[in-house]
């Protein structure tokens, strides 16, 4: 990000004041009258005033997000709500936005603070980026940056809801993999009971073993009908990602509404889950997550 | 087509402009320009007050019809401002360039900027409008010689301020800017005016291209030709600070046919003139060069009519050597004053408002009209101002006859004494330049200066009542004894007199001279430069001041020159702004501040003053019962309370009635309750 403030249009209006500044002296002086060589002097401060003052507001604003939501839609505005020391025109660039004006308002103790972004793509968002613009004080010369905004949380823009693709119980199918695999380590706590061998190490009830002095393990109540995994893998090229995640939700969104639970498994930058999804949120996290598998580390 | 579209791009119209308070900024601002030009007479007040009607006209119409202004409104403004340029080139081309250029152009201004007010739709235009004001005060700012002119320029750059404030607020989107900043702001634009200002070397007169001659209000003189001062009686002098007759102007008597050293009236301190001049100089008015012990005279019968127009060119007086830079400089008579035309060193062209000067032979000129509060003319004259290796070192032939090297060797009779000290104190010195210095440093060592000087007997003689009696006089016989000590010692000198070149306005760019600036000096003639300005009272310590005396003298003057109502208007205005400031710091913060304060302020006022340990509701409960309006205080306090405390802020709408209710309402003081109720 730049540090310093630029013009935001070409260097013309400040060549003009220069030229007129120039000109307006040469008549004075040589005109031999003070009293025009006064008021080219005052025109010469305002001038400076107009065309540097925003360059100094721009440069020394301080901006921070005061609050903004842990969760969006690709497509959808998000709402973000700023802390502006001045009046500044914002245009968000990364995600996009409509340009708005945040700062103090004219009316007393009003302050404009909302600044709308609308992620394009899925992904998680720690930062923000916006172009911030001042004109300040006599609005004769627009200076601009762009400033990157830390989040106070991490956003998390999941994918659109997309068409629900057919499950399939054929492991190889690339995309949007749907298996019926019962697992153990599945359903509804009801108690406890004595480890036979063959239960999984996930189901250990550690309490109960201090207490009872023998390795106790969950007794799980099996649900009606087993979890279903879907295992997401996603193109290198966005767009086609961006279409995968979609279709994903929509998958998962509707087995959510059957009841059915659901094992979501995603490869994140830190390495491949598989964990359960509960609700539309909680998956459209972990697609937000979700990265592409590399070339060069293809599945065995 | 880069161009093309840039410029399509420029006439795009922009978007309405909403805001009232820009609008009403601008027309300030315009409206402050126009009185400007009318102020100082580039405009007539005719002109000027139909002009601010139909400028203000013409906003109110821009903003009626800003969404869609009508076709005709453009082909109308379009159309007239074509004939107003069309009618100022026309003036330019068919009129004498020179002397009209100010008039035509303040008028193509002030025109652009009356049919520009019916077509300002948008934010663009207003910034036009701006732009042109500050092309009007700049055409008003070449005719202004007066910090009176200072006072449009303060309404100008105000107006002018709040007009880009409002600019801002209305381009983003209603932003408010706060004091701090503005002030900021304001004191940045002051810092870098200044700046710019003491940077900039003083403005100059380069060019020979207007200058304006003007006749005043000195109306005629008795004898054209003859100084005023010959008309009046010697021993009349004229009143301090009033020269109500030009014979003794300003209380000066020099500036007549005769310099009578035993006489001095007793100076003004009125403003004389302003001088707009390249670099400051002695202002010559006129030499003299018999002297007869007590006066010195000039020779009346050299002065001849120069029957030409402006400009006037003048001959080479006698002695002046006419080389050297040229000098303009042009006077702007603030008071009646002697009809002699100031000038610097040797005068060569003059732009004078009569058809006819009259000029002597040692370069004096003048006036055959009375000089008068308007006058206005201009000089240029030859400066020839050599080094003081130069003068050591001239050694040109004369180039005086010897009739006129006679001429200003008079001296009325002998002085041996006189010769006797010159001689003893330029002993050692072997060239003119030297021999002055010396005398100079002579005078400055022995002598003192004082307006408060003993009268000159009855037929003495005042260069001998000077170096050898109480050695104490001022410019006169100072001036006077080096001149005739250069006379004993053979060197041509005469006096002259004139104004010292006074005070440097920054702001005009003019030297103000004052009645008091009014002065003698010596001028030595050197073969190779003409004739040399020396001043030796420059170096004359005053004479036994009396501090008492001194102090009230200085005080008075320091008083006489403070700008009082300038003074008293910024003071009263520093002191509303600290009132204003004041008042806004003590009005609470919220509404519900507001009502506590008016609860506690109707109980005071009723006796019943709030006790420390009384909760808000409390006092409300009993000055309900103190005055019987029910629970009105105790509603409010409720509310108060519950705001306060509970976090519960009733709509805007209720908080305003709620501030209004407990404004208006009172708490009537009952019968046999007194200030011992509040405990």
């Amino acid at each position: 990000m730049s540090r310093w403030a630029r013009p935001a249009r070409p260097v013309a209006p400040i060549f003009v004041a220069v030229v007129i500044v120039a000109l307006w002296w040469l008549v004075a002086h040589n005109g031999g009258s003070g009293w025009v060589q006064f008021l080219g002097d005052l025109v010469f401060g305002a001038l400076c005033i107009g065309v540097l003052g925003p360059w100094l507001v721009v440069t020394r604003a301080r901006l921070t997000v005061r609050g903004a939501p842990s969760d969006g839609v690709a497509g959808l505005p998000v709402d973000i709500r700023v802390d502006a020391g001045s009046r500044l025109r914002i245009r968000p660039v990364d995600p996009p936005g409509d340009e708005v004006f945040v700062g103090p308002a004219r009316q007393k103790g009003a302050v404009d603070d909302r600044v709308t972004v609308v992620p394009v793509r899925r992904g998680v968002r720690d930062t923000v980026t916006v172009d911030i613009a001042s004109a300040a004080p006599f609005a004769l010369q627009w200076w601009t940056r762009r400033v990157q905004l830390p989040l106070p949380s991490t956003l998390h823009v999941s994918p659109r809801r997309g068409r629900p693709r057919p499950p399939s119980t054929s492991p190889q199918e690339d995309v949007g993999e749907v298996r019926q695999q019962p697992r153990t380590d599945m359903g509804l706590p009801r108690g406890a009971r004595r480890y036979v061998p063959g239960d999984s190490r996930r189901i250990v009830h550690w309490r109960a073993t201090a207490h009872a002095g023998k390795l106790m393990v969950r007794e799980l109540e099996q649900p009606s009908a087993g979890p279903v995994t879907i295992t997401v893998d996603l193109p290198d090229d966005p767009e086609e990602a961006e279409r995968v995640a979609e279709g994903v939700l929509g998958t998962v969104a509707q087995l959510l509404d059957t009841g059915a639970p659901v094992l979501l498994g995603t490869l994140e930058p830190s390495g491949p889950v598989l964990a359960p999804v509960t609700d539309r949120l909680g998956a459209g996290r972990r697609l937000a997550r979700a990265v592409a598998r590399r070339a060069d580390a293809a599945a065995p | 087509m880069r161009a093309l579209d840039a410029i399509r791009r420029a006439n795009l119209p922009g978007p309405p402009e909403d805001s009232v308070r820009l609008r009403v900024a601008c027309l300030a601002t315009v409206l402050a320009s126009i009185a400007a030009c009318a102020s100082v007479g580039e405009v007539s007040r005719l002109t000027a007050g139909v002009a601010m009607v139909l400028v203000a006209a013409g906003t109110v119409f821009s903003h009626r019809t800003r969404v869609q202004p009508p076709g005709w409104a453009k082909v109308m403004v379009a159309a007239a401002a074509i004939a107003a340029f069309a009618w100022f080139f026309h003036s330019l081309t068919s009129a004498d360039v020179i002397t009209t250029i100010d008039a035509p152009l303040s008028l193509l201004l002030t025109s652009v900027l009356v049919v520009h007010s019916f077509h300002v739709p948008s934010r663009r235009d207003l910034l036009f409008s701006l732009a042109a004001s500050a092309g009007l005060m700049a055409v008003a700012g070449a005719q202004a010689i007066d910090l009176r002119f200072g006072l449009y320029v303060v309404a100008w750059v105000c107006f002018g301020l709040w007009g880009l404030t409002e600019m801002w607020t209305s381009s983003s989107g209603g932003g408010r800017m706060s004091v701090a900043g503005l002030v900021c702001a304001l004191a940045a634009m002051s810092a870098a005016a200044a700046a710019i200002f003491v940077v900039l070397p003083a403005p100059v007169v380069a060019s020979r291209v207007s200058f304006v001659t003007q006749a005043g209000a000195g109306g005629p003189v008795g004898v054209a030709g003859a100084l005023a001062g010959d008309s009046g009686s010697p021993a009349q002098l004229s009143r301090s600070g009033s020269p109500s007759s030009r014979i003794r102007v300003g209380g000066y008597l020099g500036f007549a046919g005769s310099l009578n050293t035993a006489l001095r009236g007793s100076l003004a301190t009125t403003l004389v003139m302003q001088v707009r001049a390249q670099r400051p100089s002695y202002w010559v008015g006129e030499t003299f060069d018999t002297w007869n012990g007590q006066s010195w005279t000039e020779p009346q019968e050299s002065s001849r009519p120069l029957r030409e127009s402006s400009p006037f060119v003048l001959p080479v007086p006698v002695g002046a050597v006419p080389v050297g830079q040229a000098d303009l400089q042009t006077f702007y008579v603030a008071g009646a004053t002697a009809d002699l035309v100031f000038h610097a060193e040797s005068a060569d062209e003059l732009w004078f408002p009569t058809s006819r000067v009259f000029y002597s032979d040692d370069g004096t000129i003048v006036s055959p009209i009375g000089l008068g509060s308007g006058s206005i003319y201009t000089v240029e004259s030859q400066v020839n101002a050599p080094t003081p290796a130069q003068l050591r070192s001239d050694a040109n032939e004369q180039t005086l006859s010897p009739g006129t090297l006679e001429e200003y060797g008079q001296l009325p009779h002998p002085y041996p004494r006189v010769q006797a000290l010159a001689r003893s104190i330029t002993a050692g010195d072997t060239t003119t330049y030297d021999k002055v210095q010396s005398l100079i440093g002579w005078i400055g060592a022995h002598t003192h200066y004082s307006l408060d000087i003993p009268p000159l007997p009855a037929g003495a003689d005042t260069v001998d009542e000077f170096l050898f009696g109480n050695r104490v006089g001022f410019c006169e016989q100072i001036s006077t004894s080096l001149a005739v000590m250069l006379r004993s010692l053979g060197i041509p000198a005469r006096e002259a007199v004139g104004y010292v070149p006074g005070g440097y306005d920054p702001i005009t760019d003019l030297w103000q001279v004052h009645a008091d600036d009014a002065h003698a000096w010596v001028q030595v003639w050197f073969p190779g430069y003409g004739w040399q300005n020396f001043d030796p009272t420059a170096v004359v310590p005053p004479s036994n001041p009396s501090p008492g005396a001194t102090a009230l003298k200085d005080v008075a003057g320091a008083l006489r020159r403070v700008p009082w109502v300038e003074v008293v208007v910024v003071l009263a205005g520093a002191g509303l702004v600290v009132l204003a400031v004041r008042r806004r710091r003590a009005r609470p913060a919220t509404w519900a501040a507001r009502v506590a304060r008016d609860t506690e302020r109707a109980g005071r006022r009723a006796g019943r003053p709030r006790r420390p340990a009384e909760t808000l509701v409390e006092y409300a409960a009993s000055l309900d019962a103190l005055a019987g309006t029910g629970s009105t205080w105790g509603r409010l306090a409720s509310s108060v309370e519950a705001s306060a405390y509970g976090g519960r802020e009733p709509p805007p709408e209720a908080q305003r009635a709620m501030v209004a209710e407990a404004r208006s309402s009172r708490v009537r003081r009952p019968a046999g309750a007194g200030v011992s109720a509040g405990g």
